[in-house]
């Protein structure tokens, strides 16, 4: 495929993750941090937050499978996820956190396997959107072009 | 000779009591003479003179010899000797065996008076025992007078029976006389000395029966009374009876309409949990569909069919988001999980910006969208504090309803300060208060107990402004009787409807958000045959003035003063003559009106033109008009002709003298001459026939100056720049908000320094050298403009407000935008050593690489206890920190409990190291608590952090 070609989808594709919601302002904050320096840093955070999710889903099931669900812990374990989201903008993933936390208060265990649910799918549609994000960035990087800087109106 | 009275008699004769006496000497025993002397009733004395009367033989009675030998006085029952000889009781004294004293009282009298009793059917007889009867009242009878006894003697048909009556005691006999029974009483009676009996008969059961007879009237009298109690109790008591069967019904019918309605809202709250989830799902699986759709894009041949339709498809799953979010947020407000989100935003810039979102959807149709600044106060207000991104939500949603439904004519959006006093608050709020019972008059069943306590956290604030909104648009409308129900979730006005999609939850929303915004929201009745709907609907927000006037504070004070707004700049009303001459020719009704409201209200004379025959006669007219004055003072005409011709050097001393306001008025009487400005809206006639009404007007004014703005529509631009004078501007619709203000500043009142010849002198001189005021949505052009205008108009020693604060809110975005690049070239902490507390790898490494990319030379611990460690060693390495930036929730030590130790153990020291918490809450107050001196929300941002450490250091 040619270069402006996937350049140009890139563009669209990550203006598409914002339009969506999946993405907000923290990301583009991130994407300012990496450097000639850090040449992988968005990449390097992202993956720490995908090994970072698969741990606290892995956590928020078993705590939730529990007879006696210790919500304190599940609300940490909430709130360090929701932490971790909007540390790179995965916004859809915050806001169902913020969701989760809310049953955790009032201790609603169906309402908090429902939202663990919801968090789950959010962590992992978003990180297929990452992965393709990645991919078009290591085409672009891979037809020896440089990634277009984004630039939306935050 | 002795004379004496001998006897002495007094009687009553008639009413006149008289005294009747003789004088008696024996010696002239044979001739009496006797006299008459009225006596006193009352004394007994005699008075008057004695009357001789005729002679009384009663010497020789025998009652006067038996008085003449008694010592002690003789009663007796005589005849008397006057007037006929009635009877009389006559009580006799001797007078000392000489002459006797005797006085008489009628026994007619007494007869007349015992007659007179009313004995109830008895009746009476009386007889002296010397046998004189004095009454005889008993039917068939009479006395008897046997062996000195007196008997009454009782005479029946058939036999004769005779009861003793003398005895000193009384008897009481029974008789009966024709089948009555009568008790007769017999006794003897002294009247006046006289010995007499009397019998008594009273009927056996007469006073008995009258008193019986009497009994009966008042047992009568005695049950009529009770009926007329009894009668009102069973009245009362029944009515009590039949209150309380009724009020237990209705008990009964409130407990199960109760059951019934806390039924209902179990319902409908599991319905709306329930939704909140399926909303949730869906939105997953949506957001799962649009992925494949873009990762199919992103395989899929380019500009093949299949990519068409799959950009279809990815448009569709975009509709059906926005639809789903719809939902999902009437789901959360009902949920009341919907909160504001303060934030300091300007708000004309907001009301602008949506208006101006609007006006190309409605442009399509045909139909304008203006925005009335009615009478300025928001752009007074400027700045404000409250939820940007709600308040723009319920906006729009009601705009585009307004522009949706219109088919033709305008939409006008207008807003204006409500007036607002704190009693009236108070008033509002006791009565919010009771608005749980109360059902008030945008009732909305759905919203929850928490809306009200944001509604009324909302008006304690005292610094809050009420905003008023009204959309007012000329489609169908809304029938009266469906007004009410539009605002009810999922109701949709069919009628109009048709054709149109939507959940129908749109105005709901509205309405929960205005709510929660401490507003209310109904519908404006319109008069009658005005079409289309007019909404109203009133926000508070908290005012944050003092901003607003330091965005202009930059330059000058007074300029800041005077361009803050408008309104303020006309504190002398210019005089018409001399004032600027705005004519404006538009085509828009609506628009024209509130342009020239708003121009007028400034105190600018405004010529309307609302037909383009209308056009050209305006034009002359004002020419003519201005000649004439031009005429009567050649002073500022040839001021004028210099104008044209030479530079601005005239200009600048006056521009100078701007400064203060008091001489503006009369500077521009001296040298200035009017301004006129054209605002011509070119879709309202071709425009190089408007161009030609122009030039011709300009060719006839001598000097003045003429500046035209032509309104150009974005989407099919029509104008010929090449044509226009140097002068004139184009200016893209709408022609409102911050253009219109624009314009207005180009008046010489208000502040343009760049008038007339001096701006085309200028511009000439400037690569823009037409001013574009095209206003497109790229930013780079506006940069573009922005930049070049600021350049000019700085060369002037001040610049334009409008472009100093736009300029001031790019520099801002930029820096904001660009903040790794900016960085990278300033690196602001280069030196400064930072600990950042951390257990969070990922977390971690985003705020090293951040603070790293600052500048600063960065350490990293995992908790508490190694943070401590950390500040120890360096404390006693004489190697402080600069910050700490420290997380609070860590395991083994929090935080707030390390910050604690840190404290202490650098007291000994004598510094204190800076520490910022990093915390994923929004409040700081633990934080501030445990010693901390800043808190910053997670994630970490660059232009945050260097806030937070610029304010400690001044702090320092």
């Amino acid at each position: 495929m040619e270069l402006v070609q996937i350049q140009r989808r890139l563009v669209d594709y990550t203006k598409s993750l914002f339009m969506e919601g999946f993405l907000d302002a923290q990301f583009l904050q991130l994407q300012q941090l990496q450097d000639d320096s850090n040449p992988d840093f968005v990449f390097e955070v992202v993956s720490l937050f995908f090994e970072d999710f698969e741990k606290l889903l892995n956590e928020l099931t078993i705590a939730l499978d529990q007879p006696n669900v210790d919500f304190k812990k599940l609300d940490s374990h909430v709130h360090q996820l929701k932490g971790s989201s909007s540390s790179i903008g995965a916004q859809r993933v915050k806001n169902a956190c913020i969701a989760f936390r809310n049953y955790c208060d009032v201790q609603n265990i169906e309402g908090c396997l429902t939202c663990l649910q919801q968090v789950k799918q959010e962590c992992y549609l978003v990180k297929n959107k990452f992965e393709t994000l990645f991919r078009l960035e290591q085409q672009i990087m891979a037809s020896g072009g440089s990634v277009p800087t984004i630039e939306l109106g935050f | 000779m002795l004379i004496e009275f001998d006897f002495h008699q007094c009687n009553i004769d008639g009413n006149q009591t008289l005294s009747t006496y003789a004088n008696s000497s024996f010696s002239s025993r044979k001739k009496h003479v006797w006299y008459k002397q009225p006596v006193d009733n009352q004394t007994g004395k005699l008075y008057g003179e004695p009357v001789r009367s005729h002679s009384f033989n009663v010497v020789n009675t025998s009652w006067f010899q038996v008085a003449l030998n008694h010592s002690s006085g003789y009663s007796s029952l005589e005849n008397g000797w006057n007037n006929g000889g009635e009877p009389l009781f006559l009580t006799s004294v001797s007078l000392l065996g000489k002459g006797v004293i005797a006085m008489g009282v009628p026994v007619k009298r007494l007869t007349d008076r015992l007659g007179g009793i009313n004995l109830y059917g008895g009746s009476l007889s009386l007889i002296t025992m010397d046998g004189k009867l004095l009454l005889n009242g008993i039917p068939n009878t009479k006395f008897i007078y046997v062996n000195g006894t007196i008997f009454l003697q009782f005479m029946w048909p058939n036999g004769v029976k005779n009861f003793p009556c003398s005895n000193d005691t009384p008897e009481t006999y029974k008789v009966d006389t024709d089948g009555k029974e009568y008790n007769v009483r017999c006794s003897t009676v002294e009247i006046s000395g006289v010995q007499s009996v009397y019998a008594l008969a009273l009927p056996h059961e007469g006073i008995a029966s009258f008193v019986y007879s009497k009994i009966n009237y008042s047992h009568i009298a005695l049950v009529v009374t009770m009926v007329l109690l009894v009668i009102p109790l069973v009245f009362f008591v029944s009515s009590m009876i039949t209150n309380a069967q009724r009020e237990i019904c209705l008990h009964d019918k409130l407990i199960k309409q109760m059951e019934a309605t806390q039924q209902a809202e179990r319902k409908s709250m599991n319905k709306s949990l329930a939704l909140v989830g399926a909303s949730h799902d869906i939105r997953a699986a949506l957001a799962g569909i649009t992925g494949f759709i873009d990762l199919c894009l992103a395989n899929a041949a380019p500009g093949s069919d299949f990519e068409t339709y799959l950009k279809q498809m990815s448009l569709c799953a975009q509709d059906l988001l926005g639809l789903l979010n719809s939902i999902l947020d009437t789901s959360k407000i009902e949920a009341g999980m919907m909160n504001l989100e303060e934030q300091e935003f300007n708000l004309a810039d907001l009301i602008e910006h949506v208006v101006d979102l609007y006006h190309p959807v409605g442009m399509i149709k045909g139909v304008d969208v203006v925005l009335d600044p009615c009478d300025g106060s928001i752009i007074k207000l400027s700045q404000a504090k409250g939820d940007r991104g709600k308040l723009k939500q319920i906006l729009s949603n009601i705009l585009s309803n307004a522009v949706k439904f219109t088919v033709e004519g305008h939409v006008c959006v207008r807003a204006w300060v409500g007036k607002h006093d704190f009693e009236t608050e108070i008033l509002a709020s006791t009565r919010k208060g009771l608005g749980k019972y109360v059902p008030r008059l945008f009732s909305d069943k759905n919203e929850g107990n928490g809306d009200v306590k944001a509604e009324s956290a909302v008006r304690q604030n005292r610094d809050l402004v009420e905003i008023v909104f009204e959309v007012d648009d000329t489609g169908k409308g809304i029938p009266k009787e469906k007004q009410k129900s539009v605002f009810e979730n999922y109701v949709q006005v069919k009628e109009t409807a048709a054709g149109q999609v939507g959940t129908g939850l749109g105005l709901g929303i509205v309405q929960s958000l205005v709510h929660l915004m401490g507003g209310e929201i109904g519908i404006v009745d319109k008069e009658f045959g005005e079409k289309g709907t007019c909404f109203r609907f009133t926000v508070f927000l908290t005012a944050c003035e003092t901003q607003g006037a330091a965005m202009y504070g930059g330059t000058n004070s007074s300029f800041a003063i005077r361009n803050s707004s408008p309104k303020l700049g006309i504190r002398t009303p210019s005089p018409n003559l001399d004032g600027s001459q705005v004519v404006l020719f538009m085509r828009n009704i609506e628009r024209r009106r509130v342009s020239q409201k708003f121009l007028e209200s400034l105190g600018i004379s405004v010529l309307v033109v609302d037909h383009c025959h209308h056009f050209p006669s305006a034009l002359k007219k004002i020419q003519s008009k201005l000649n004439s004055l031009l005429n009567s003072s050649r002073r500022s005409d040839m001021s004028c002709r210099s104008d044209i011709s030479s530079s601005s050097s005239k200009e600048m001393p006056l521009s100078a003298m701007e400064g203060t306001e008091h001489k503006l008025p009369f500077n521009r009487r001296k040298d200035t001459p009017s301004f006129n400005l054209l605002v011509i809206d070119v879709n309202a006639e071709s425009f190089s026939e408007l161009w030609r009404t122009v030039a011709e007007f300009r060719r006839g004014l001598h000097s003045t100056c003429c500046k035209v703005i032509w309104l150009d529509k974005p989407t099919s631009p029509c104008i010929d720049p090449k044509r226009l004078d140097s002068r004139d501007e184009i200016l893209l619709q709408p022609f409102h908000g911050s253009r219109l203000h624009r314009v207005i500043k180009l008046l010489s009142e208000f502040g343009n320094l760049s008038q007339g010849i001096s701006s085309s002198s200028e511009s000439s001189k400037h690569p823009y050298g037409k001013t574009r005021l095209r206003h497109t949505q790229g930013n780079d052009e506006i940069q573009g403009y922005v930049s070049s205008s600021n350049e000019r108009y700085s060369k002037q020693g001040s610049s334009s407000p409008t472009l100093e604060r736009t300029r001031g809110r790019l520099k801002s975005k930029r820096k904001n935008k660009d903040g790794a690049e900016s960085s990278n070239g300033e690196k602001p902490l280069i030196g400064k050593r930072i600990l950042i507390a951390e257990d969070n790898k990922m977390l971690s490494i985003l705020a090293i690489t951040t603070a790293t990319q600052l500048g600063a030379d960065v350490e990293h611990c995992e908790n508490g206890n190694e943070a401590l460690e950390l500040v120890c060693d360096g404390l006693k390495a004489q190697r402080n920190y600069d910050y700490i930036l420290m997380d609070c929730q860590m395991l083994p030590m929090n935080g707030y409990e390390a910050t604690r130790r840190i404290r202490i153990e650098e007291e000994r020291y004598g510094v204190r190291i800076p520490i910022i918490a990093l915390t994923a809450h929004t409040s700081g107050t633990e934080a501030m608590e445990a010693g901390m001196d800043a808190h910053l929300n997670k994630p970490l941002k660059t232009n945050e952090l260097m806030e937070v450490i610029e304010s400690i250091e001044t702090k320092e």
